[in-house]
């Protein structure tokens, strides 16, 4: 009997996703995105994460160069605040709420450290309520560039659009909201998932108490 | 998707054209659309089949984009004739389709979708990029609003072409073999529309000799100095008008018709 051979990763990297909506807000992460370079993780980052909500720029950092801790590891795994790297600039992000589903970590500022371990350590230091601590080095973001150029190319044509719930497209004929408003919609086009009088899911923004079992 | 969009505010511009002028400037728009839907519909055929997820949804959001601007020309046009969008883009048959053969040719490999966008986002971004200059304010404003996402999008592919040329033996030969399919249908980009030189005296349209020279300085150095590829030594395609098609675009349409055909009269689905 022949062993298994190891599947080879072929993977392209992972970079984490940063973004600012605004001049003067923090850049947020947003989710990732798999690429072969720098470059071609921010044009991918621009086209998933930036092509609809306005944006006025964008990070990406590569997955590897991103050390992350949660209190909960930091108990168990005191040592990932020995993590060694390179001594610098160190960028600071923190997670301190479950209850936003788009974005996951602000970034709150920089501070010197001798390595990643040292950031993670003066991060728990000055954030200690945070869920999530995250650092990376300065060295290692890849950034938007703020020239008009890059700015009109990229994000500026978010801004002339609008998000449209799918129902939005109709394709041929009229728009479902003109057939309703007709009285020409039998019943109700756009119902959610529900079992019964109940629905069969539970969204974290909604309000309303779960249903009594 | 429909095509149909917001009555537009240029209606009052129209005064301003002769008639023999506004029979050529409805031509020439719907060229522009026509390439617009058709390699729309080529970049869809790739959504959820790209190489990684990142891409497919890059790609279908530069088809996207594409049939966005082929709205934008054809509400040109309606303010022009009162022409209706979706009747344009799904009930016209192949001989009434004035796209260039280059757009309606099979989707290819990952290497000939990229290529061939790449020529066509270079060609649009420059063609565009010169229309800003249009006499004709509706199509200057459009042009503006435009050029801003074909940039980006030629960035893109740009970028594609360059690491696919430069990647492994196979990449390189996938590239070359695609421009070696694509480069003799290139000429046909810079075509006239028959009359399009009166739109181009009046200032309404870039002389596409113009856009041509500035085409091949940006596009023949990438190709062959960035990327280490091969021009084929090959005849252009130009002769033929925009009226003749390859046997691809007539599968394409039945594709791409289907549903609206047969539920003409639907009003919603």
């Amino acid at each position: 009997m022949t062993q298994p051979q190891p599947i080879p990763d072929t993977q392209w990297s992972r970079w984490e996703v940063f973004k600012q909506d605004a001049p003067n807000r923090p850049w947020q992460a947003v989710g990732s995105v798999h690429a072969g370079d720098p470059d071609h993780a921010l044009l991918t980052a621009r086209n998933v994460f930036a092509r609809r909500p306005s944006a006025v720029s964008l990070w990406t950092v590569r997955e590897s160069d991103i050390l992350t801790a949660t209190p909960e590891e930091l108990e168990t795994r005191p040592e990932v605040q020995d993590t060694p790297g390179e001594a610098g600039t160190y960028h600071l992000g923190l997670k301190r709420t479950h209850k936003r589903s788009m974005t996951f970590v602000d970034l709150v500022g920089t501070l010197e450290a001798s390595g990643p371990g040292d950031a993670l350590r003066q991060a728990r230091e000055a954030h200690p309520d945070a869920l999530t601590w995250l650092v990376f080095p300065e060295s290692g973001v890849v950034r938007t560039d703020d020239d008009p150029g890059t700015v009109e190319s990229w994000f500026a044509p978010a801004k002339d659009k609008t998000y449209k719930q799918q129902q939005y497209y109709g394709v041929i004929g009229k728009h479902v909201g003109e057939l309703k408003r007709e009285g020409k919609m039998p019943g109700r086009v756009n119902e959610e998932p529900h079992v019964g009088d109940h629905k069969v899911y539970d969204h974290p923004h909604d309000k309303a108490p779960k249903v009594q079992r | 998707m429909t095509l149909s969009g917001q009555p537009s505010a240029v209606s009052s511009q129209q005064g301003t054209l002769t008639p023999q002028l506004q029979a050529v400037l409805i031509r020439k728009l719907t060229a522009l659309a026509d390439d617009e839907i058709i390699l729309a519909h080529r970049g869809g055929e790739w959504t959820g089949h790209a190489p990684i997820l990142e891409e497919d949804i890059a790609l279908a959001n530069i088809a996207q984009d594409e049939l966005g601007h082929a709205t934008l020309y054809l509400d040109l046009r309606r303010a022009l004739d009162g022409s209706d969008a979706d009747q344009l883009a799904f009930f016209r048959n192949a001989g009434e389709f004035t796209n260039v053969r280059l757009v309606e040719l099979p989707k290819g490999d990952w290497a000939f979708t990229m290529l061939r966008q790449f020529l066509f986002d270079a060609y649009e971004a420059l063609w565009l990029d010169a229309a800003r200059g249009s006499t004709y304010a509706p199509l200057a404003e459009v042009a503006a609003k435009a050029v801003r996402e074909e940039r980006f999008h030629l960035q893109h592919t740009a970028l594609w072409v360059e690491r696919l040329a430069l990647g492994t033996e196979e990449s390189r030969r996938r590239t070359q073999n695609a421009l070696d399919e694509l480069w003799p249908h290139v000429a046909q980009l810079f075509a006239p529309v028959p009359g399009e030189a009166e739109l181009v005296a009046a200032g309404i349209v870039p002389d596409l000799g113009e856009v041509r020279a500035r085409w091949e300085g940006f596009v023949v150095p990438h190709l062959t100095g960035k990327c280490g590829l091969l021009l084929p030594l090959t005849l252009a395609d130009a002769a033929e008008g925009r009226d003749v098609h390859t046997e691809h675009l007539a599968p394409l349409l039945a594709e791409m018709q289907g549903v609206a055909r047969q539920h003409a009269n639907a009003e919603v689905w």
